[in-house]
């Protein structure tokens, strides 16, 4: 397996940040750290690899904060049924269908994603809102459903064990399916793929379908580790997924990004914000140190993309 | 045979201790019967600031009270007594439904400058108020905005406009504006933000329209009534039981945003109790903008790189429940000093943290009722009398009552009747499973 130059500047990063903490941070390199972390990124992970599907097809998608938050309140409806397969089936349902709804404005009307995703992530909090009556559910007595956030099998954590096989299906779907080759001719050249033969709506709206899913799933192990599941929840998370995923080497131009860049990426995250937080940082400091932690790791690709145009 | 289980030692011991101690709290509670609770707070509210100028012989707390300029949010916060002598009870207040959460609420404050239900001012006129607010996402909000409505639903030539402004100070301006433009006969509003909400309501006075400020405040003295809330009563309610509790220990801190209102004066008015007790010892300090997860994960990461944390302070509920929660997943709650449950003090009183509290997880909580809005309503409604000559205006600072601290048992802590979950009547939100 090659290792890319940008994999391998966010494995230094990852190294990097490892060895600071090691020195500066006693308690941050334990197993039982490592088991928070992995906890903690679990869910931007999963929702990650589904943004990344949307950049590498030439598109974004801004809703996934609105999707999650909709998707749960959708799913929490049918809490009294006491039916985890119910209610996270329903969630699943939503976010798939709300992808859909994504991938088909953009593609079929034509409205550019960014514009799309922007304006359906306000209606989808409003409306999670207006479903809701405003409170939140909390599903104390769905045992399966909390499992899902706070069980653990061979003592690694259930959304840990989702994430890494998530990222082993990802993996192979973006690399060894006809799929994945259409996807990346899509987000490549658009033009070049439809004249190639390739249904480049299809391969949208299958990539917005992928990321809703993908969102209402991270929703779904959020709100079981919180037990709490709330109109209003997920702020932000359009960003966090968004910087992991061009931190993970995704250009938003399309055409390329990777499921283990992302993954490498969304450990950096991670990583980043324990180690802040066990080193006392303040937490708006915390954001700039990340941000810049971003660029820095982002700008030699960058660079690198400008010299090879 | 009677068994002797621990449970029944203790409880044994426990009324041993109760009749031991029974003049003390004899005292005490008839201290608390003497005056309301919102004057035995008020006095110690001054009594810890005053003590507070003198500076605090804790270095740990003085640093961060320092640098966080907790003395200027403090010194500018209104202390003060009831509108026209009110004394609130425990009890006090209507039931009803929340017009938007679909919830039964119990209102306690609806007796406060109580309006008769009816027609009001002028029967022969419709009259149009302007409620302006963020957050039908969020229960604490929701529950303000049914109060409300629910008063306006009394008067029936009163017509209320709720607006949700989701958290944009600029769509609160256009929003306020438009009322102007309208010429509303009244408006209030939650500003989310002190500043930016100050031009829009000189502008609405400057059009001869009463406007009332809920719970958060402007910069401008030109607004009718400001209702003020009880930070001060919530955070000084935490020091208190914690150093009732507790002489010292390690302490982390899960705040919402640096320079907020809530964040500040709880946490201020918190350090300006515990100043002066050498043993406490801050090693963490948080912000989280009142997100849940993000709390989680502060308690997650302070739990992993401390094993000698003895209490966890939080400015709000969402704070509390979430490290609560933290501290379950990473098997911590009783790993306090000698094994004991880590010390946690919250604000606000959502069922869930109520169901918390009862069981023991979460030590203590200081009250701040949502329930405001009716009271905003009945304010715009008697300026809107008072521009007509139908009424005198009412005061412009309304400060709401101090609310005592609920544990999970009956205590008196310097002479503050401390209420159990059970007793409280006002929680919010929805019911947990």
């Amino acid at each position: 397996m090659n290792i890319s130059t940008g994999d391998l500047a966010r494995i230094v990063s990852i190294l990097l940040i490892i060895l600071v903490g090691f020195l500066f941070a006693p308690r941050f390199a334990t197993f039982e750290n490592i088991r928070v972390i992995l906890l903690s990124v679990a869910g931007l992970g999963i929702v990650t690899y589904g943004m990344t599907v949307v950049v590498i097809s030439g598109e974004i998608d801004l809703s996934v904060a609105g999707t999650a938050a909709l998707a749960g309140i959708v799913g929490a409806l049918v809490i009294d049924t006491n039916s985890t397969f119910l209610v996270v089936g329903l969630t699943l349902a939503t976010g798939a269908a709300i992808g859909f709804a994504n991938g088909f404005l953009s593609t079929v009307f034509g409205i550019p994603s960014l514009i799309v995703t922007l304006a359906m992530l306000q209606i989808l909090r409003s409306l999670a809102s207006i479903v809701s009556n405003g409170q939140a559910f909390h599903p104390d007595s769905l045992v399966g459903f909390l499992w899902l956030g706070r069980g653990i099998l061979f003592g690694i954590p259930i959304s840990v064990i989702t994430l890494i096989l998530i990222t082993i299906a990802m993996i192979l779907f973006t690399r060894r399916t006809v799929y994945s080759r259409r996807l990346y001719a899509t987000g490549g050249g658009i033009r070049a793929a439809h004249l190639s033969g390739v249904n480049t709506v299809r391969v949208k709206i299958t990539a917005f379908v992928i990321c809703g899913v993908t969102a209402s799933l991270a929703g779904i192990f959020e709100s079981a580790r919180l037990s709490y599941i709330e109109p209003g929840a997920y702020v932000g998370m359009e960003l966090e997924a968004l910087a992991a995923t061009v931190l993970g080497g995704a250009a938003l131009a399309g055409g390329s990004g990777s499921i283990q860049g992302a993954l490498l990426a969304t450990l950096i995250i991670g990583l980043m914000q324990n180690l802040l937080n066990q080193l006392g940082v303040n937490f708006y400091l915390q954001q700039v140190v990340t941000a810049l932690v971003i660029l820095a790791v982002v700008l030699p690709g960058i660079r690198k993309r400008d010299i090879a145009k | 045979m009677t068994e002797l289980s621990r449970r029944s030692l203790l409880k044994a011991s426990g009324c041993a201790l109760a009749a031991a101690t029974s003049p003390l709290i004899f005292n005490q509670t008839a201290q608390a019967q003497e005056k309301g609770v919102h004057e035995i707070i008020n006095d110690l509210i001054r009594k810890y600031a005053t003590e507070a100028k003198d500076g605090f012989s804790n270095e740990s707390v003085a640093a961060l009270y320092e640098k966080d300029g907790f003395a200027d949010f403090l010194a500018d916060y209104p202390i003060g007594d009831l509108a026209g002598g009110y004394k609130w009870e425990i009890g006090a207040g209507a039931e009803f439904t929340g017009q938007y959460s679909k919830l039964p609420i119990k209102a306690p404050f609806t007796d406060y400058i109580p309006l008769p239900e009816g027609q009001v001012l002028n029967p022969e006129k419709k009259y149009r108020i302007g409620f302006a607010f963020h957050g039908f996402n969020h229960p604490w909000l929701v529950a303000l905005a049914d109060t409300g409505a629910w008063e306006a639903l009394r008067h029936s030539n009163i017509e209320i406009e709720v607006i949700d402004c989701e958290y944009d100070d600029n769509k609160m301006t256009q929003i306020i504006d438009n009322w102007i433009a309208q010429e509303f006969d009244g408006i209030t509003l939650w500003p989310l933000r002190e500043a930016p909400m100050t031009p829009v309501v000189e502008r609405a006075a400057d059009a001869g329209i009463p406007i009332v400020t809920i719970d958060r405040r402007t910069l401008t003295p030109k607004v009718s009534s400001e209702i003020v809330g009880n930070f001060y009563a919530n955070g000084l309610q935490e020091g208190l039981y914690l150093k009732h509790v507790l002489q010292g220990g390690n302490m982390i801190l899960n705040r919402k945003s640096l320079g907020g209102t809530a964040d500040a004066i709880r946490t201020g008015s918190f350090f300006q109790a515990i100043g002066n007790v050498p043993g406490f010892n801050i090693i963490g300090n948080y912000h989280d903008d009142s997100d849940r997860a993000r709390a989680f994960r502060n308690t997650a990461d302070a739990l992993q790189a401390f094993d000698n944390i003895a209490i966890s302070f939080n400015t709000g509920g969402e704070e509390a429940l979430a490290a609560l929660d933290a501290m379950r997943e990473a098997k911590r709650l009783y790993t306090g000093p000698d094994g004991k449950k880590i010390v946690i003090l919250s604000n606000d009183e959502p069922h869930e943290l109520m169901e918390e509290l009862r069981e023991g997880n979460i030590d203590m909580t200081a009250p701040y009722t949502p329930f405001l809005g009716d009271l905003a309503v009945r304010l715009v409604i008697l300026h809107i009398g008072a521009k007509e000559g139908l009424n005198e205006a009412p005061d412009k600072l309304i400060m709401t009552p101090n609310l005592p601290m609920i544990t999970k048992e009956p205590m008196v802590i310097e002479g503050i009747q401390t209420l159990t979950s059970d007793q409280w009547p006002y929680p919010y939100g929805p019911k947990t499973g």
